[in-house]
């Protein structure tokens, strides 16, 4: 394992735009229902994909 | 989609001896980000690559992106002579990896893990500090945010 590195401004920078409320209520979660959640996220972009795929471009 | 359940699953029962990385680490760790496949670091030991044939063995992997067709063995001779493989199952897709930037293999990783119970399964996971640390190693740009995030997710638990 190499050493451990010091703060990085372009993380912390990237830090003040994460959505906080979204990780505290993860975070309420046990793990299952972590991985619960992703699944369907999964499905849910699967789907927006696949509309995606059926629209018909407006003239 | 990814069957996360049945490839954990499938690790678990043929007793592979692997520690969860990646995005799926990330999730475990509390991440709201999408991510698709599950990445392992795998112990390079003889009997674990025989395990990890064995487990794998059902769900047909094949390289992923590549070509049908190509004379790929899925054996332990063929994980023998590589180190990270990406494939594809018909259980979805999994990364598997030798050794990653910054972490090493199995073995210099497995005392930076938390077990973490995922579908009543007891799996080795990166722990998050050293998940962050790796991901810094990596230097993507592209895990920025996924870093901003994860170093989110460390101030919130440690406030709790």
């Amino acid at each position: 394992m190499s050493p451990p590195l010091g703060p990085d401004p372009v993380i912390e920078a990237y830090k003040k735009d994460v959505d906080r409320t979204l990780l505290r209520a993860n975070l309420r979660r046990t793990v299952t229902e972590r991985i619960e959640a992703l699944i369907e996220l999964q499905k849910l972009a699967d789907e927006a994909r696949r509309a995606g795929k059926r629209a018909k471009p407006n003239r | 989609m990814t069957d996360f359940r049945g490839l954990l699953e499938a690790l678990s029962a043929a007793k592979v001896d692997f520690v969860i990385v990646g995005g799926l680490a990330s999730t475990a760790h509390g991440s709201a980000r999408l991510t698709r496949d599950i990445d392992i670091v795998y112990a390079r030991s003889a009997d674990n690559l025989k395990r990890l044939v064995a487990a794998l063995a059902p769900h047909r992997p094949y390289l992923r992106g590549a070509p049908p067709g190509l004379p790929f063995l899925w054996d332990d001779a063929t994980i023998q002579r590589g180190l990270n493989f990406t494939l594809t199952t018909t259980l979805g897709d999994i990364d598997l990896l030798g050794e990653i930037a910054g972490g090493g293999r199995f073995e210099d990783l497995i005392s930076h893990t938390v077990e973490l119970e995922m579908f009543g399964l007891a799996c080795r996971c990166i722990d998050l500090p050293t998940l962050i640390h790796v991901k810094r190693a990596a230097g993507r740009p592209k895990d920025l945010e996924v870093l901003a995030e994860l170093e989110a997710l460390l101030e919130e638990r440690d406030d709790r």
